[in-house]
């Protein structure tokens, strides 16, 4: 098993390299195999985590990589969507007249380069090595943002690297405080491996894992996209290339989420659980607000999704904030089930751009009389976003609303608030959606846009994929996942 | 021979005025020469007091008593306060408890006070714009100052100077510690505000845009002027010695009152202060004159630095 | 806090904590130097020197430990924050032939002030949070207000000037503060996570200049004053 761990962390990298150095064709079909690849390994990888109730793990390179329960929901939401991605780049590039040869490669070795180091966060073993990986993600994405080469691109790219990079030095910050913490149990110099890390947490002094845990979600939040800090996420998500917004839409923000949970796990151990559910439920209830009121007065298509995955990424906030092992797997289904809806709705977007040539919502009319399969898919994406039934989506909010009320151990007014406001603002947030999506693609629109037809083959395909997973999601998620999601809440400290 | 303490306080006194021009010469005739130029004698502020002593005075019309009066009044109150400072003798001398630092800062804006509002007294447009202006560069400087003292009076526990200099004395580790430089180097800043030196002012030109200190004594001539110049030589003279024997070298005084040191210590003082115009007349070599609405940068950041080490005092431990 | 300013402190500290906190805090004086300064290539000479700064703290602490791998840190802190990035930055920026002059939001004295009163209130921060004096293997407690300071002043250069070379410096000077804070906390740790931070460091710093050229070539300017359109 730890060489399929280890095969993960070369694969991508290998399509990467392979995109960069051969011609466009080749690289498209590297960088649909490696996809396709890295998520096939992550599934073999889920019966060896998930065996014992999901407390087991697969290690490598010595220790230096590791994937428990929680890694793995992550990097299987990651993978899943690469490999959706890939496939919907090919057509997205192949659809485009405009681009050049050089801006193919470019995107084929990004986009692999981009999922490498999405997909190293969750598996390294190191606290340390988990800044490094998320700041190379930034650090890859923000330069694949400005690949359009437009102003508004150029822009969006700026804002983005210097914000996400400002909030990663803090997090660095807080990185160098938990060593301090650490250190007077741990000895002057110790390696931050999580396993080191969670045995001895208990006997770490509180003020101090508080101060950095705060200075984490602070930190690794501005790359989540919690408010205050979102302010670049509407723009890079809307000006960088579909695909690129799939990804950053789908995986990255949750992979930063992680981040933040791996610090509050030290937190939870110490003994100051309360404090860091707290601060997350503050955080995450004002992103719900902000995501679910900035929807409605939305006029570009993209930016209209990024707003959506601000108000996702509050809803997952606020479920792990609930102590309850329910709403604890509803939001770790949350992650998966958002990462392909998202991926969905974007893919959709990416198609009516292509078809209608415009971003705008006020312009693009009838788009489901124009694309007879990727117009009602968007639709069945963004209706996914609301959280409606049969989707993942509808299982996992009801689930975190249900954990939020059921209150676990003990009864909680103020998460069963929390719980009622969720759902105020997640309705709020479905009737912003549809709204403007029933009109785009459902008004009927000048016949003169051009004939009926889809712009890529490829681009369906990787939209009924999505739509697909994200059914069997709602529908009939495999045994394995839950208890991957039990071994996970019980890292975070809830049990049943 | 042990010389009575009035003996040695008038000395203090006398050697402050009859070296101060000496000072200011030699700054010059330094500073020209780092130009390249051979530069004035040494003893020319001498000569042209001498000078201007002899000449008439004239009042403009419509000035008031007070025109003729200010000069005697900045003289002597920039004479007074080599009294309460350490110039020669390393311990108080019985009118040295006549006020502490922060008295001694009163009585040298007495002086600049009494200046201005002559110059604005005379209704000459040029006089009273540079008594504006030194009035509110004066004003802006003000809260360094009161940091710059604060800090060193915290670190020494008194804010009586002899004190200061001796605390700074008894250790290196005191003299060295944060705290104590970066006041030192903030009140470097202000001395350089004070004695309009460049980034500030032009020190030797009467550009009517950068004007601040020269301005005021545009209108004065014979006797008054002659004061004046003297007067602003003497002030510069005491910042000098502030600096060097209160902050940063506060060596070499004499620890009695027997003649032998007391003389021998005359001599440092003034290597002491040469040493202290020497960085002057470079740093005025260095830069150029800021812009007059820049000036505020200038006092911020010096602010900001006398902020600092109060701050690395109280919370920073040094 | 009030106690603070009650009692004075008449000890002076010994020589290796002074020499220690007045590095520490000529890193916070460089920040409200750079506050003011308007010519990019000056900026990022600031920015060297505050680095030489950082890396003549990281010597200092390797002498007083005896600890090899901090004067491996040093020297390599040295060789990757003082000379590669600054010639990074610049080469980038090679074809750019226009100064910043007036990129100032505000004035720069209300700029220095807002980064006074920044710098007091990381200072009272620290002071509140109460960490072990002799701090495991590292430099003395005081140094992290100064780091603290210094971090929240690049936040206000950041805000306050309206120019991209103003802003990448900014977000130096703020690894420069952590990088001094984490030689408070976390010294000894180990050498390849320190490594990888500063590598990690140069890979953005790449990123950054590549943006800065995209961005000059398109609107001929260093200013962020067109990069206002997206907004809502």
């Amino acid at each position: 098993m730890s060489t399929v761990l280890l095969a993960i962390m070369v694969v991508p990298l290998a399509g990467a390299i392979t995109a960069w150095l051969l011609p466009s064709r080749a690289g498209a079909v590297a960088t649909v195999a490696s996809g396709t690849a890295t998520f096939g390994l992550c599934l073999a990888l889920v019966p060896a985590v998930a065996a014992d109730g999901g407390t087991s793990a697969v290690a490598a390179l010595g220790g230096w990589l590791r994937a428990d329960s929680l890694s793995m929901v992550f990097l299987i939401a990651t993978a899943f969507l690469y490999a959706l991605t890939a496939v919907f780049a090919v057509g997205y590039v192949a659809a485009d007249p405009s681009a050049t040869r050089l801006y193919s490669r470019r995107l084929y070795a990004g986009l692999n380069l981009f999922a490498w180091a999405m997909a190293m966060a969750p598996v390294v073993n190191n606290l340390g090595l988990l800044w490094v990986a998320i700041e190379v993600t930034t650090v890859v994405s923000a330069l694949l943002v400005a690949m359009e080469g437009t102003d508004a691109a150029i822009e969006a790219a700026w804002k983005y690297i210097l914000l996400a990079s400002l909030g990663l030095g803090l997090s660095l910050l807080a990185t160098a405080v938990i060593y301090h913490a650490g250190s007077y149990s741990l000895g002057q110099s110790y390696d931050l491996s999580y396993s080191q890390l969670l045995a001895a947490s208990s006997r770490f002094p509180a003020g101090t894992v508080r101060l950095a845990y705060l200075l984490a979600v602070l930190g690794f939040g501005t790359k989540v996209g919690l408010f205050p800090v979102h302010t670049w996420l509407p723009d890079a998500h809307s000006e960088a290339p579909t695909p690129v917004s799939a990804l950053l839409s789908g995986s990255l923000l949750a992979t930063s989420f992680y981040a933040i949970l791996r610090y509050y796990q030290v937190t939870q151990r110490v003994g100051a659980g309360s404090f860091a559910r707290d601060v997350l439920a503050g955080f995450g209830v004002a992103t719900l607000l902000l995501g679910a009121l900035y929807l409605a007065s939305q006029r570009d298509l993209k930016r209209l999704l990024a707003y959506s995955s601000i108000e996702h990424m509050g809803i997952i906030a606020i479920g792990v904030s609930f102590a309850s092992p329910l709403a604890i797997a509803g939001a770790l289904l949350h992650v998966l089930a958002h990462a392909a809806a998202k991926g969905t709705s974007f893919f959709g977007a990416g198609s009516v751009v292509r078809k209608l040539r415009t971003k705008d919502l006020e312009r693009a009319r009838g788009a489901a009389g124009l694309l007879p399969w990727s117009g009602p898919m968007l639709v069945a994406g963004m209706l996914g976003l609301s959280g409606m039934p049969p989707f993942g989506t509808f299982r996992s909010e009801l689930s975190i609303v249900a954990g939020g009320l059921s209150g676990g151990p003990q009864a909680n007014t103020a998460e069963e608030a929390i719980a009622a406001v969720l759902v105020v603002l997640a309705t709020a947030g479905f009737l912003g959606l549809s709204w403007h999506l029933t009109r785009a693609v459902l008004s009927p629109g000048p016949t003169s846009e051009g004939e009926r037809g889809e712009a890529s083959k490829m681009i369906v395909v990787a939209m009924a994929l999505g739509l697909a997973g994200l059914v069997v999601l709602g529908a009939h998620p495999p045994a394995q996942l839950s208890q991957l999601f039990q071994g996970a809440a019980g890292e975070l400290g809830v049990r049943r | 021979m042990l010389l009575a303490p009035a003996a040695v306080q008038a000395l203090q006194v006398a050697v402050v005025l009859l070296l101060s021009p000496v000072l200011s010469g030699a700054i010059a005739r330094g500073e020209a020469r780092l130009q390249g130029r051979r530069g004035p004698r040494v003893l020319q502020p001498y000569y042209d007091i001498i000078k201007l002593f002899g000449k008439e005075t004239l009042a403009p019309e419509g000035a008031s008593w007070f025109f003729l009066a200010a000069p005697v009044v900045a003289f002597t109150s920039f004479l007074m306060v080599p009294l309460l400072i350490p110039v020669l003798t390393n311990f108080p001398l019985p009118l040295g408890y006549m006020g502490d630092i922060l008295g001694g800062g009163l009585i040298l804006a007495l002086g600049g006070f009494s200046v201005a509002l002559a110059a604005a007294d005379t209704r000459s447009p040029y006089a009273q714009l540079g008594s504006s202006r030194a009035t509110t560069f004066g004003a802006l400087i003000e809260p360094s100052v009161l940091f710059v003292v604060f800090a060193v009076a915290l670190i020494t526990t008194t804010d009586l100077p002899y004190a200061m200099a001796g605390v700074d004395r008894s250790s290196l580790a005191q003299a060295i510690r944060p705290a104590h430089l970066f006041a030192a180097v903030a009140f470097f800043l202000v001395v350089l505000s004070d004695t309009g030196r460049i980034p500030v002012e032009t020190h030797t030109s009467t550009l009517e845009l950068g004007m601040i200190d020269e301005a005021r004594t545009f209108e004065h001539s014979g006797p008054a002027l002659a004061l004046l110049k003297w007067g602003s030589a003497v002030k510069q003279m005491v910042l000098y010695v502030i600096l060097a024997d209160v902050f940063a070298a506060p060596w070499g005084l004499a620890g009695s009152r027997q003649l032998g040191p007391v003389l021998l210590a005359v001599p440092i003082l003034l290597g002491k202060a040469l040493g202290v115009g020497a960085i002057f007349a470079v740093v005025d070599n260095s830069f150029s004159k800021l812009r007059l609405y820049k000036i505020t940068e200038f006092m911020t950041g010096a602010f900001a630095l006398s902020a600092v080490a109060v701050l690395v005092l109280y919370l920073g431990g040094g | 806090m009030l106690r603070y300013l009650v009692a004075a402190v008449p000890t002076p500290p010994s020589t290796f904590a002074g020499v220690t906190e007045a590095l520490a805090v000529l890193v916070l004086l460089l920040v409200f130097v750079m506050l003011r300064e308007a010519l990019l290539r000056s900026q990022v000479r600031l920015y060297a020197l505050q680095s030489l700064a950082v890396s003549a703290l990281a010597g200092v602490l390797a002498a007083s430990q005896h600890a090899a791998e901090l004067y491996v840190l040093a020297g390599l802190s040295f060789v990757l924050k003082v000379v590669v990035v600054p010639a990074v930055v610049l080469h980038l920026l090679g074809e750019a032939e226009v100064d910043l002059a007036g990129s100032h939001r505000f004035g720069v004295a209300t700029m220095v002030l807002v980064g006074v009163v920044a710098s007091v209130f990381g200072f009272l921060a620290i002071g509140d949070v109460h960490l072990n004096p002799a701090g495991p293997g590292g430099l003395p407690v005081p140094a992290l207000s100064a780091a603290t300071a210094t971090v929240l002043v690049s936040f206000v250069l950041v805000m306050f000037r309206a120019d991209v070379v103003s802003q990448v410096v900014g977000f130096f000077s703020m690894e420069n503060g952590v990088s001094v804070a984490s030689l408070v906390l976390a010294a000894r740790m180990p050498l390849i996570l320190e490594v990888s931070f500063l590598f990690d460091l140069l890979v953005a710093a790449l990123a950054f200049g590549v943006i800065m050229r995209a961005h000059h070539r398109r609107a001929a300017s260093l200013s962020t004053e067109t990069l206002d359109q997206l907004r809502g």
